[in-house]
């Protein structure tokens, strides 16, 4: 099974991935590194591996936010690896999508053992596929980067509006509740709040949409809630 | 004869509400506020009593005296005989003149009011005045509101002071922590590396070839050196810091020991060429030389990592009271706001970058070492042309 397994290390640490890269060579993996988040959701998206290792404690865009990014557009498997043996943290990484957690300092067989593991267990399941970039329309958004464009010309959101806007894109053709809307985004205490999502859903489509009076990627369901119309009858 | 005063209207009341407010010093507000209620409100003394520290006692805070004999009546009276009614009564006590005196002096009108935040007791205002007017029902309901004004500023302030005094205190536990987390990165980085080369070497299912094991153990020596220098740089720090490090004084000639260090330095930062510069003929001084030597390489060190592979100068020369030697590099220099910093315990510069390790201790050993010679050490920067560090060693003996 190992063979043209591809594996993406990501680690700020050169001799980390060293490491890496020799110990899950002699197992016949095929290995990549990254240095940073940013290149590991490059290289997600473009190369496609079948695993990735990521490093919790990396400057800049750290392991849970790299994580949070990739489960945006992409459902690989990832072994967080990290220096941290609170529970806190490993509940953390694995509330954020990842599928393992290894502590530092580690050995190297428990690490191949694991990566045996969490490998034998996604065949089985078969579920990694990558989709980048999501398109509705006028609109586009680059999930790996968190950008959106409608007709080339970059929209900014908020980090709220654009977990709103993630919500739908994620529920094409399917309405939602304000109330799944505000637990999902706000948390389930705000469940009731309703004032605050029609604000932000007014604010959202003064961003997104064209016409934010005749609105065409957010339509209201009196009623019901939201909805994001399937590609096909947008417009 | 008192000309008759002004009734007070509420733009009077908002005037005074607006200077208390905008005021970020009680004391300077009640002075404006004197001046600005003439017309409307005298008095001859008004004195704030604040409740010390341990809120066992009060203790004048603010005093006036704006009447018509200003020296005299100074010396007469402040009230002091109804403060404590007002404080144990916790109300607004009005005491009038009982005798008919002819002394206007013996005929004091004392209005005192406690000083009340949420019922928690400030202290007492009092407001006197000597012989006339009586204070009116609206002087009184004036003095209340007064009093509640100066109240909310002396709070707000005592409130301004303590969030000052905690953001301080913050800003030092943020610094322990960053220390913390960044001293743990430190330690378990090498020990990660120790595990991880060890266990590779230790796999049974594979082999490695000679030279596949001779880089791991390469590895396993380096990151074992650097724990251990991690962690003689760590004790050493606390002993400087405890005081408890006593020097070997002996005479020195500094030209010999910066030649050893230069010639250390050639063997472990080969990638760093150093000069030496000495212009003139150079007194012996008293030191200790292993902790000196310790300074330089520290520097050394320092330059090798934050201007990679840029020369580094050592100029010396001497000084009316002892000899100094500037270390200069040409890395990227220090940001001026962080120059003052570099030398406390733990800080490292946000600007520094990613890829240098460091545990924030080296310029504070050098710090302690050279304060603890008497001397002197302190940097200048230029951003993007390098930095200098000045050592001084005084000549007088210890």
């Amino acid at each position: 099974m190992t063979k043209g397994t591809k594996i993406l290390v990501v680690d700020d640490e050169k001799l980390y991935r060293h490491l890496l890269e020799i110990n899950l060579g002699t197992e016949g993996y095929e290995v990549i590194t990254a240095t940073n988040g940013e290149e590991c959701l490059d290289l997600v998206s473009k190369k496609h591996p079948d695993l990735v290792i990521l490093d919790v404690m990396m400057p800049k865009l750290d392991g849970f936010s790299t994580l949070e990014r990739i489960r945006q557009f992409s459902e690989v498997p990832v072994i967080m690896l990290t220096g941290k043996n609170e529970e806190r943290d490993r509940v953390k990484g694995l509330d954020a999508g990842a599928d393992d957690y290894v502590a530092k300092p580690f050995s190297a067989t428990e690490l191949i053992a694991r990566v045996r593991s969490v490998l034998r267990r996604s065949q089985s399941t078969e579920t990694s596929k990558a989709i980048r970039f999501f398109e509705h329309g006028d609109l586009k958004i680059d999930l790996a980067r968190a950008e959106i464009w409608r007709e080339e010309s970059p929209i900014y959101l908020s980090a709220t509006e654009y977990k709103l806007l993630i919500q739908f894109a994620h529920n094409v053709g399917k309405v939602l509740a304000a109330e799944e809307l505000l637990s999902a985004i706000w948390g389930p205490q705000y469940r009731q709040d309703k004032e605050i999502l029609w604000v932000s859903i007014a604010r959202l489509r003064q961003k997104i949409e064209k016409d934010p009076h005749n609105p065409i990627h957010i339509v209201t369901r009196s009623g019901l809630g939201y909805l994001m119309p399937p590609n096909d009858s947008s417009n | 004869m008192i000309e008759p005063l002004l009734p007070i209207k509420t733009d009077t009341l908002y005037t005074l509400s607006k200077i208390c407010w905008e005021s970020s010093n009680w004391k300077q507000a009640l002075d404006v506020v004197c001046s600005e209620i003439r017309p409307y409100f005298i008095f001859d003394n008004l004195a704030v009593f604040l409740y010390n520290e341990s809120h066992s006692d009060l203790e004048v805070a603010y005093a006036r005296a704006t009447g018509r004999g200003k020296t005299k009546e100074a010396d007469v009276a402040w009230g002091e005989s109804v403060i404590q009614e007002a404080i144990e009564k916790n109300q607004m006590i009005l005491s009038e003149p009982i005798e008919d005196k002819s002394d206007r002096l013996q005929r004091p009108h004392i209005l005192a009011l406690p000083l009340l935040v949420k019922k928690a007791g400030l202290g007492v205002v009092t407001i006197i005045r000597f012989g006339t007017p009586a204070f009116t029902k609206d002087h009184i309901k004036f003095a209340e509101f007064m009093a509640s004004q100066i109240s909310s500023m002396i709070l707000r302030q005592e409130r301004e002071s303590m969030i000052n005094q905690l953001q301080e205190h913050i800003q030092t536990l943020q610094i322990q922590d960053d220390f913390i987390s960044t001293l743990s990165h430190e330690l378990k980085n090498p020990i990660g590396f120790i595990k991880g080369y060890t266990t590779t070497l230790l796999r049974q299912d594979t082999s490695w070839s000679e030279s596949d094991q001779n880089e791991f153990l390469q590895i396993i020596d380096q990151e074992t050196d650097r724990l251990k220098d991690l962690i003689d740089n760590l004790l050493d720090s606390s002993h400087l810091q405890s005081g408890n490090t006593t020097l070997n004084m002996q005479l020195l000639r500094i030209d010999a020991l910066l030649k050893d260090v230069i010639s250390h330095a050639r063997v472990h930062h080969p990638n760093i060429q150093i000069n030496l510069d000495i212009r003139q003929e150079l007194p012996t001084l008293q030191g200790d030389p292993r902790r000196l030597k310790q300074v330089f390489d520290n520097l050394v060190s320092n330059a090798d990592k934050y201007a990679l592979g840029k020369p580094l100068l050592f100029r010396v020369y001497k000084e009316s009271h002892g000899i100094t030697v500037d270390v200069k590099d040409s890395g990227p220099g220090i940001p001026t706001k962080d120059l003052d910093k570099v030398f406390e315990r733990f800080y490292r510069s946000e600007a520094q970058s990613q890829d240098t390790r460091g545990s924030g201790l080296g310029l504070f050993i050098c710090k302690k070492i050279i304060e603890a010679h008497q001397g002197q050490i302190n940097a200048t920067s230029i951003p993007g042309k390098g930095t200098t560090i000045h050592v001084f060693l005084p000549f007088n003996d210890i």
